[in-house]
């Protein structure tokens, strides 16, 4: 079986460190503007390109830079700019929706990954697309039969992108499923004047909700008032049935998300691709991955329609139903390099030995560890509280930038 | 007097502010974000004043049409 090519989110450099510390073997991300996640206020600029590249370049992993809104006349100069600066940051490839980017991309000779919101859902656009990209995402409401059919035929018929390679696959293996068509929304539009397709999704689908009849004022009784917010897509457990599917590249959701989230998807998905490469994937493997996936922000799990699921796999809260939640203690003040001792303040609550600490910066990434040995105030004490300076043996670096959290159960409301 | 303020930075290019307010805002063709005419830049908070109250409606219109509020309208 061909490895496949784990695909991970950044939203920042944390969430970018995480990936590259835990086995992406490409990463996703966008420049402030024209890309789904244009709200966030944890966007890379222009300027971090030739850092992001330099990074994942030092760990041979692929960049890919999202340009995947829709796209207004205004916005042709800056398509192109971004395009320009991703091309002399050496930046892998350009995902894209509008076919203004795709010729932009083309012109000045960057690869092109089409985006799922073009909706790819037959072969013969698969071709049609051949003639400009060389790897595409699938429309998500495909299942993997039909996934299948059309990697064979690019198989058979030769489908070659502008590469003179066949033409990969890509498909959604893990995070959020929303309501929409393959990403394509107004829902936010309609509500909120907030247009999804330029990345400013309220994410208003995630609210309860009530049916009623206009006419009787007949209120219909729902078992679950979140009517139009699916669970969240997981594809761990049925990985081998993706992998048959003939795909080569899995895409994990989430460039919102924390950097321990990134961090602990992509470790589980790293091994459980490693896993099938070395036929050792099993079932006791998947329920301890499965446990991992549900620590971090969830909203339930479901296999999506790869197996071509019946519907109802509505999530039943607005929130996250993570196992796990992470509580600010304090910030970083020196690492001791040879002695590899991390020095902390702490700003608030309190740390004890047996306690499992989250660091996390832009350069440190995200890092998880049990306290196994503290000193407090250069005293050996259990416990660290607020205004103490602690100092912990650490396998990893730190730097004043970073931040210190604890790991505590999260009791969640359903 | 009508006192207008863009937090330009923060734009996403949006539109909806030159559709609603199209004599006070243009979009840029050299960045893809709303340009506030006759503004004065402060630290990336944008100005414009104008003792025309007519204008009040179209950029009060803007301001809540904004996805990303970055506009604010005051009448003083």
């Amino acid at each position: 079986m061909q490895q496949i090519e784990l695909m991970a989110p950044a939203g920042n450099f944390e969430s970018l460190q995480a990936a590259l510390d835990n086995g992406a073997d490409s990463v996703y991300f966008g420049v402030e503007q024209l890309n789904m996640r244009a709200r966030a206020s944890i966007n890379f600029t222009l300027d971090d390109l030739p850092e992001i590249s330099k990074r994942c370049k030092a760990k041979h992993v692929r960049t890919y830079l999202t340009l995947n809104t829709i796209i207004y006349d205004h916005d042709l100069s800056i398509v192109k700019t971004l395009v320009k600066k991703a091309k002399e940051a050496d930046i892998t490839a350009v995902i894209a929706m509008d076919q203004a980017v795709i010729a932009c991309a083309r012109e000045l000779g960057l690869e092109v990954h089409i985006s799922t919101q073009i909706n790819i859902t037959n072969i013969e656009t698969v071709k049609f697309y051949a003639m400009f990209a060389d790897t595409m995402v699938l429309s998500r409401e495909l299942s993997l039969r039909q996934v299948k059919k059309i990697t064979e035929a690019i198989e058979k018929e030769q489908i070659k992108g502008p590469s003179g390679k066949l033409v990969e696959i890509e498909v959604f293996g893990h995070g959020a499923l929303c309501m929409a068509v393959s990403g394509k929304c107004y829902m936010s539009l309609h509500s909120q004047n907030s247009s999804a397709n330029r990345g400013a999704c309220k994410q208003n689908c995630r609210k309860k909700y009530t049916v009623i009849d206009q006419e009787t004022g007949f209120e219909m009784e729902l078992d679950n008032e979140y009517i139009m917010s699916p669970k969240d897509l997981c594809t761990i457990d049925i990985l081998d049935q993706v992998a048959e599917s003939g795909i080569k590249v899995l895409k994990i959701e989430g460039r919102g998300r924390a950097p321990e989230y990134v961090a602990r998807v992509i470790k589980c998905y790293r091994n459980a691709i490693d896993s099938l490469e070395n036929n050792t994937y099993d079932k006791e493997k998947v329920v301890s991955w499965m446990q991992e996936l549900e620590k971090v922000y969830n909203r339930g799990f479901w296999n999506g329609y790869y197996l071509g699921q019946k519907l109802g796999e509505w999530s039943n809260g607005s929130g996250s139903h993570a196992t796990q939640k992470k509580v600010y203690i304090g910030k970083g003040v020196h690492f001791y390099t040879k002695a590899k001792i991390g020095e902390f303040k702490i700003d608030a609550y309190d740390v004890s030995i047996g306690d499992t600490i989250l660091v996390t910066g832009p350069t440190t990434g995200a890092k998880e560890m049990e306290v196994n040995e503290m000193l407090v105030n250069d005293e050996k004490l259990l416990t660290g509280s607020k205004g103490d300076t602690i100092t912990i043996p650490l396998e990893f670096r730190i730097r004043p930038s970073d931040k210190l959290y604890k790991i505590v159960e999260n009791k969640v409301e359903v | 007097m009508v006192v207008i303020t863009l937090q330009r930075n923060k734009c996403i290019g949006c539109n909806y502010c030159v559709e609603l307010a199209p004599n006070q805002f243009q979009m840029s063709k050299k960045d893809g974000k709303s340009v506030l005419l006759h503004a004065k830049d402060k630290k990336g908070f944008f100005t414009a004043k104008s003792n025309d109250d007519i204008i009040f409606d179209a950029c009060d219109k803007a301001s809540k049409a904004c996805p990303v509020n970055i506009i604010s309208v005051k009448n003083i």
